[in-house]
């Protein structure tokens, strides 16, 4: 899986490219800007075509450890198969899901200079 | 099941509180017993306050208990039928066979009127 | 234009008590899927594309709509917290409203329309605005780009808040008995007020009275009476001498014979009296039922896989076991507690004797590695009353009975966890995340390998579950 990294309107985006599985759970769970504890992040999951347990587990476990620490991670861009996925496993309920990589970023940095 | 006999209205009425359910495992249970009670009177009242809840045996056995009342010249009414339980008797068209009151006072006085006409 | 529907968990829990097991948007009005009349109405109202937006579970309508190729309008869906306000709503679905106009649909309610007005050019000239509002649900226009006033009163629609079952049942009569007909049902109708679907089958000695709607595969037997006033779904089943007045029956219902069912809502074995609001769930077959498709074929395989699986372990395991315990018994690392589970089959509680073994020490850190705690729950593998790997059996509490309807499609009491198999899980919430993963996507060749990874986690495990 490629992970790449930029920043728009000052917030993080992580962007994520193939499968989110157990072989790259942990890759992504080591990500500098997914491991540091303060800086929110979006996610964008717009060229990940798959992902499972594993995979969900490193998203949530990113996610705990930022939002204990005032972060939180946001994510956009989900294919029918992540949202299915999100959506079973009832974890759509514990993250805000954009359908817009921008308008994600623009809503964390809202929650940022609110907090 | 309890029952008892009430003689306030100058009558002997078998005043029968049914309890918990009526179903397949124990319909026949309600026969046997009645039975029984028709050895001290032909008028009944069956009290269901505490009827949660019936099948068609159980439907059945009440409706065999009515007829034979009917048979010894007696009579058998109904009291303090839940909504659930009164659903049961009114889809199987059996809520046509009985005089239902809302409670055990007014069934039993139904009895005392009777006697009067 | 286009449309965004947005319906929360909040505006139709009242429906799930009614019809467990239905998505609420699925729910038929004459046969007819909710969802359906709410699409009708945006093509009618001229979109383009339509979303669904909710906070509760999407995956039944996404399965019944799919992409809105059958209607020839795209349909997409999206996730939404029920914390969400209006415009949270609108940003998290920025894409998809972009610079158009949206029609915004919002609440439980019921549009009423009529087929035969042209709501496109009525909506083509309205400014942005709230159209019509109830205490229940609105609908607003947005983004328009035209400023022109228009006179709200005249616009042939109204909403109606879908909040309890009595409206439910009225709606329902409403529409069978409107002989303008405003909206597209299902069925073949050679004549006014009467509505068939394909494959009934209507004994010589029944009858059937105006207004009805029969749905498909229907079979109703000698000398019932359907209608006036009746709404019978597909896979239905009335038996002889019945009748079935003024009442909805929902799909996969059978009715016995010699009943009498008037102004009352049928579903499965569940009978409501929509004026009051109370339901009543029958148990007895000769009454009222459900009939189930079966899909015994591939549970019978499943159960087989994980009895040999179970035999296997116990194979494996009996040396160990016979060995270990004893010692492990005296020395007081061997604690046993007995307690009532919930199971997945109705109501019944299971109750079952757990082990714990404390990890101190080289024989007792051997004997968790070698998961000699489960050896007893492996035998109720064999009776059938748990899984090999599944999810943690629940403690039986009695709110559990009230949880069993929302977590019965993908609770399974087993030995082993599917969380076990994955090392991040932290609390009960990310275990649930886990064990309702594999139930939608497990299959009893994959449960094995589970079970293998699980056994092999627990070797370098620090701490046996609490």
């Amino acid at each position: 899986m490629i992970i790449s990294e930029n920043t728009f309107n000052n917030i993080t985006v992580i962007a994520l490219q193939g499968t989110l599985d157990a072989r790259n759970a942990t890759q992504l769970k080591q990500f500098k800007s997914a491991a540091a504890s303060t800086t929110s992040v979006v996610i964008n999951l717009s060229e990940v075509d798959f992902l499972d347990s594993s995979g969900l587990g490193a998203i949530v476990s990113i996610a705990r450890v930022k939002r204990a620490q005032g972060g939180d991670v946001l994510l956009a861009c989900m294919n029918n198969k992540v949202r299915e996925v999100f959506e079973i496993t009832q974890v759509y309920k514990l993250f805000d899901i954009y359908d817009d990589v921008e308008a994600a970023t623009i809503n964390a940095e809202k929650k940022h200079t609110s907090l | 099941m309890t029952f008892h006999i009430d003689t306030s209205t100058g009558k002997k009425l078998g005043i029968a509180a049914l309890i918990g359910r009526i179903d397949s495992k124990n319909s026949s249970e309600l026969i046997t017993s009645f039975a029984l009670w028709q050895q001290q009177t032909s008028l009944f009242v069956f009290d269901c306050a505490m009827l949660d809840f019936i099948d068609s045996s159980g439907l059945g056995a009440i409706v065999s208990c009515l007829r034979k009342a009917i048979e010894h010249n007696g009579d058998l009414k109904l009291a303090n039928l839940s909504p659930k339980v009164s659903m049961v008797f009114e889809i199987t068209k059996a809520k046509k066979l009985f005089s239902m009151f809302p409670d055990t006072g007014s069934a039993i006085q139904s009895f005392e009127i009777n006697s009067t006409e | 234009m286009k449309t965004l529907i947005i319906i929360r968990e909040q505006d139709y829990e009242w429906l799930d008590h009614f019809f467990p097991g239905i998505h609420p948007l699925l729910v038929p009005i004459c046969n007819k899927p909710f969802a359906e009349f709410l699409i009708d109405f945006s093509i009618l109202a001229g979109s383009e594309a339509i979303r669904l937006v909710m906070d509760g579970p999407l995956s039944d309508v996404e399965r019944y709509c799919e992409n809105g190729n059958r209607w020839g309008i795209p349909i997409s869906y999206a996730s939404i917290k029920n914390t969400d306000d209006l415009q949270t709503v609108i940003d998290k679905n920025q894409r998809f409203c972009s610079e158009d106009r949206v029609l915004i649909i919002s609440g439980f309610v019921f549009i009423q329309y009529d087929k035969q007005y042209n709501y496109k050019t009525i909506f083509a000239s309205l400014p942005d605005c709230e159209i019509l509002s109830s205490n229940r649900g609105s609908l607003r226009l947005r983004g328009s780009r035209t400023e022109t006033q228009h006179d709200m009163g005249n616009i042939p629609l109204s909403l109606l808040g879908f909040d309890s079952i009595d409206v439910y049942y009225r709606l329902c009569m409403e529409i069978l008995n409107d002989i303008s007909s405003p909206y597209v049902l299902p069925g073949y109708s050679n004549e006014a007020y009467c509505h068939i679907g394909r494959n009934v089958v209507i004994s010589k000695s029944a009858e059937i009275r105006k207004p009805v709607i029969i749905g498909n595969n229907v079979q109703i037997l000698a000398d019932s009476i359907i209608g006036p006033k009746a709404v019978i779904g597909s896979n239905v089943i009335i038996d002889r001498e019945s009748s079935v007045i003024g009442s909805i029956v929902l799909e996969n219902t059978y009715i016995g014979e010699h009943l009498e069912v008037q102004n009352k809502i049928a579903s499965g074995n569940i009978l409501i009296e929509p004026e009051s609001g109370i339901s009543i769930a029958m148990d007895d077959p000769h009454l009222l039922t459900g009939i189930h498709q079966s899909g015994s074929a591939k549970s019978l395989f499943q159960s087989i896989v994980h009895r040999l699986a179970a035999i296997l372990l116990i194979t494996l395991q009996l040396i160990p076991f016979l060995l270990l315990t004893p010692i492990l018994i005296l020395q007081g690392k061997w604690k046993k507690s007995t307690n009532s589970y919930c199971t997945a089959v109705s109501e019944k509680h299971l109750i079952l004797t757990t082990t714990t073994i404390e990890r101190t020490g080289p024989l007792s850190t051997l004997a968790a590695a070698l998961s000699l705690d489960r050896f007893t729950l492996l035998f109720r593998v064999l009776i059938g009353q748990l899984a090999i790997i599944g999810s943690w059996p629940v403690v039986a509490t009695p709110s559990c009975i009230t949880e069993y309807s929302k977590t019965k499609s993908w609770y399974r009491a087993a030995v082993f966890s599917y969380a076990e198999t994955e090392e991040w899980p932290v609390n009960t919430g990310d275990t649930a995340i886990i064990e309702r993963y594999y139930a939608a996507h497990g299959n009893p060749m994959n449960d094995i390998a589970l079970t293998i990874k699980a056994l092999l986690n627990r070797i370098h495990e620090t701490n046996t579950h609490p």
